[in-house]
């Protein structure tokens, strides 16, 4: 008797440079010491399922991480999820776990990801003309970058996987030298496109001829796509028309 | 004050990792209850030095004192260090972030000879005066144990106190001694380590004097006042009985030995003449296999591992392998946990052990027949016949091997270069005996690979007298041997015979090479051991700028007479005992291994292990 688990979890700032390979390691350990029987593939080589949403990179930490997990018997979601926090180490928690509802595994559902993403720009800008800017740079139908992938550099149009960029205007300090920002960042995400934030300030500075640098990147949210929405992994309700 | 490091150099470095903490079982302490803050340093990076047993053992050991927080401290990578200097960042524990200058103590393990640059740059990353004789009151005591421990003199300018033997018990005894000093107001440094010197295995450089004859050899070592003439090397009597930790950190990044360790005996029951372990472990001390067997479901329970590895010696010496690798099977195999084996003598319990527990492919098998000939073999002691070794083979290969390994020694006393014909002679009879087993039988694809490190003579062996090869000479050697192996089916590697001349002036190097030391370190280094970073030319620089010869040290003949710098250790193994041994080699007379006879070696006296059986 087979159990379906989806769980989402959190990344905090100790654990944000474990890499995904290790990652999906640490949560291998977890099971055996927790004694949750982690199904394992047959074969010669067997390895536990567990699938994950999408890699988190090394340095980004998160509160909306998503993986699925298969079991070789029954555990309701809230003792599995009670269980295995005991054996996570600090900085990875479960936050919730319910059964999967989908037969679409998680990492092949997954279509979008929000990000909060603290920035600095030196010197001070004025926040009216970061907006500006900023809205300026999504009037645009095409964003070109230059995207390295294993061998060769690319040239990508970004511009229809950017969902939408909202400032945060609780998150604005400025300083004599500087000024701080936040911006929330809704991108395609998962295996068809996938954009990450950096890309996109590559393509503002190149638009703007500014230097703005990223402090930090927090992961807020992992969306699949529900139909022509985008809807939350765990949830049934869509909240975003595409 | 804990250390917070940046973001910033976080993400400039490589495997930031190294430099976080707060893995699974990593040990935090309040440090309102604590009175000791012992720093434990492996002079090396973190994925190396988080892969040493004994690190593991005496961390927790440690921790196991309410009154002591033991913390980890590793050389931090070229990258970091940069880093660390430019921002100024004092050399940091991991557990707390806070600066080790602030410890009670700072413990190095003394592994390998190549190490010694790095502990410098680590007492000089942390701040911490190099030199002993001008650390203060308000500085950490520093120490170091392990291998190299035995011949301290190289690094005794630079410690306050080395340990000898195994630390389980003698460890304690030193922190039982400080905390009665720390509590007593008004005492000095020198009044600590004076009364240290008289626990057993506890060695203080500085009450020792040294004096020179005019040829440069070593004319005395004389303790100051009444200390202790000679130090006797620790060890623990019941492997049973003593600390073994129950749980281990498990990292979160990938480690040299990323699994569970068992530790199943110390000590070898061989003897090989050239092999420093074989002689200074001394005598061998099982573990029981039902002692092992708890353990390793205690481990398992804490950590998680995917892997059990076997750790000893000679693994296939240990006399209850059959018990415990039944047993660790059928137990982990449900639980998914693999068990890695080391390299075994090969018999058909091997072989069927290894089918059974390795889910690998039939790859590489492992041999060490060190010399080519057997002539040179009875001279190294080391117990193997070519027929042992074709019959292994013929055995692996009718298994389904593909893969052998095979590992030599080139400059080992005596050798003359048709001894060195041998080792390609012996790679082509294993290559024939590859193609006699039925081809149905066989793995696909024979391969075969020699590899020739460089010898080099350390103390506390048959072979401490001896002079290394000159690097010109060990390197005509291996161009001979690359010369003369013709086969394509044969791989062949060899080894930087300039790390090994290092290796050897420092294994048994005096007192006086702490100032070239010094000098390596000035001229920037470090990480020797690892080829990238290895400065050759700044090493022979140093030597000259201090006047000293290091051939004197590496390549010099010497007398049965001449006093070495570490005679006034005591490893329980005579000096007697290893000239006789050394008369032995000449004659190629073999030894018995200790499970057979007893040869005499002097390590009876300790009344434990097999010596008592």
């Amino acid at each position: 008797m087979l159990n379906n688990i989806r769980v989402m979890f959190s990344r905090g700032n100790d654990v944000k440079y474990i890499s995904h390979l290790d990652m999906m390691k640490l949560f291998e350990r977890a099971f055996r010491r927790s004694r949750i029987p982690i199904a394992y593939s047959q074969g010669f080589n067997p390895h536990p399922q567990l699938v994950f949403g999408l890699p988190l990179s090394v340095g980004v930490t998160s509160e909306a991480e998503y993986a699925d997990f298969e079991l070789d018997s029954e555990i309701k979601p809230e003792e599995f999820m009670s269980v295995l926090n005991r054996y996570l180490p600090e900085g990875i928690k479960i936050i919730k776990a319910a059964q999967r509802k989908t037969k679409a595994n998680i990492m092949a559902s997954i279509a979008a990801a929000r990000y909060k993403v603290s920035l600095v720009a030196r010197p001070v800008i004025e926040i009216k003309e970061i907006k500006d800017s900023f809205s300026k740079l999504l009037e645009r139908e095409n964003l070109f970058v230059n995207k390295e992938s294993k061998r060769k550099v690319i040239k990508v149009d970004i511009r229809p996987m950017i969902y939408s960029l909202e400032f945060l205007e609780e998150s604005v300090e400025v300083g004599d030298q500087e000024t701080l920002f936040c911006l929330s960042m809704l991108l395609s995400a998962g295996s068809v496109s996938n954009l990450k934030p950096e890309l996109v300030l590559n393509a503002y500075n190149d638009f703007s001829g500014r230097n703005i640098e990223i402090i930090k990147i927090h992961r807020t949210g992992l969306f699949v796509c529900n139909g022509d929405r985008l809807a939350d992994p765990l949830e049934d309700n869509s909240f975003l028309a595409l | 004050m804990s250390i917070r490091i940046s973001d910033k150099i976080l993400t400039g470095v490589e495997k930031p990792s190294r430099y976080i903490g707060n893995e699974w079982n990593s040990v935090h302490k309040n440090l309102n209850d604590v009175e000791i803050r012992f720093a434990f340093a492996f002079p090396d990076v973190y994925e190396v030095g988080m892969s040493h047993l004994g690190m593991k053992i005496l961390y927790h050991l440690l921790n196991e004192r309410k009154d002591t927080f033991c913390e980890r401290v590793f050389a931090p990578w070229v990258d970091m260090e940069a880093k660390m200097r430019e921002n100024n960042i004092p050399l940091f524990a991991l557990e707390s972030h806070d600066p080790v200058k602030e410890f009670d103590f700072v413990g190095f393990t003394l592994q390998y000879e190549m190490s010694y640059t790095n502990i410098v740059n680590m007492l000089d990353l942390a701040g911490i005066p190099l030199i002993s004789s001008l650390r203060g009151e308000t500085d950490p005591f520093v120490c170091a144990g392990g291998p190299c421990a035995y011949n301290p003199e190289p690094l005794a300018d630079f410690f306050d106190f080395f340990i000898m033997g195994e630390g389980e018990e003698v460890i304690n005894d030193v922190m039982e001694v400080y905390l009665k000093w720390k509590t007593q107001e008004n005492l000095s440094r020198d009044e600590f380590l004076s009364s240290i010197s008289f626990i057993d295995g506890v060695y203080v450089p500085s009450l020792y004097d040294v004096t020179y004859k005019n040829d440069g050899t070593i004319d005395s070592i004389t303790p100051k006042d009444n200390y202790p003439k000679t130090i006797k090397k620790r060890i623990i009597k019941d492997l049973d009985k003593v600390f073994f930790p129950e749980k281990i950190i498990v990292p979160f990044t990938g480690i040299v030995h990323d699994r569970i360790m068992l530790e199943l005996f110390r000590g070898c029951v061989r003897g090989c003449r050239f092999c420093q372990a074989g002689f200074i472990y001394r005598p061998v001390r099982e573990r029981s296999a039902e002692r092992l067997l708890e353990l390793a479901g205690k481990l398992e329970d804490s950590t998680g591992y995917e892997e059990i590895s076997l750790a000893s010696l000679s693994t296939s010496d240990y006399s209850s392998l059959k018990a415990l690798t039944e047993g660790l099977i059928s137990e982990m195999e449900p639980r998914k946990v693999n068990l890695a084996l080391p390299s075994l003598r090969i018999d058909s319990f091997s072989l069927d052990l290894m089918e059974k527990a390795q889910k690998v492919r039939k790859s590489g098998l492992t041999f060490a027949p060190e010399a080519g000939s057997q002539r040179l073999r009875d001279v190294i002691n080391k117990g193997v016949t070519e027929d042992d070794l074709l019959k292994s083979v013929t055995t692996a290969f009718n298994g389904g091997w593909s893969g052998v390994k095979l590992y030599f020694m080139l400059g080992l006393p005596t050798e003359t270069f048709e001894d060195i014909e041998g080792i390609a002679e012996l790679g082509r009879k294993v290559a024939d005996a590859y193609y006699q087993v039925p081809r149905e039988n066989r793995g696909k694809g024979l391969n075969i690979t020699i590899s020739a490190s460089s010898f080099v003579p350390k103390p506390f062996t048959p072979f401490q007298w001896e002079g290394q090869d000159s690097m010109e000479v060990l390197t005509q050697k291996q161009m001979h041997l690359k010369n003369i192996i013709k086969s394509k089916q044969i791989k062949y590697n060899w080894h930087d015979p300039e790390l090994s001349f290092l290796e050897a002036i420092f294994a048994r190097g005096d007192r006086r090479l702490g100032k070239v030391l010094i000098k390596a370190f000035g001229k920037g280094c470090r990480f020797d051991s690892w080829g990238e970073h290895f400065k050759f030319d700044s090493w022979m620089e140093a030597f000259s700028e201090c006047d000293l010869d290091p051939h004197f040290y590496a390549n010099r003949k010497r007398e049965y007479d001449e006093v070495f710098p570490w005679d006034h250790i005591d490893v329980g193994v005579s000096k007697e005992f290893l000239r006789k041994e050394n008369e032995k080699a000449y004659r190629e007379e073999l030894t018995s291994n200790c499970r057979v006879s007893c040869s005499g070696c002097g390590a009876a006296a300790y009344g434990g292990g097999i010596c008592v059986e």
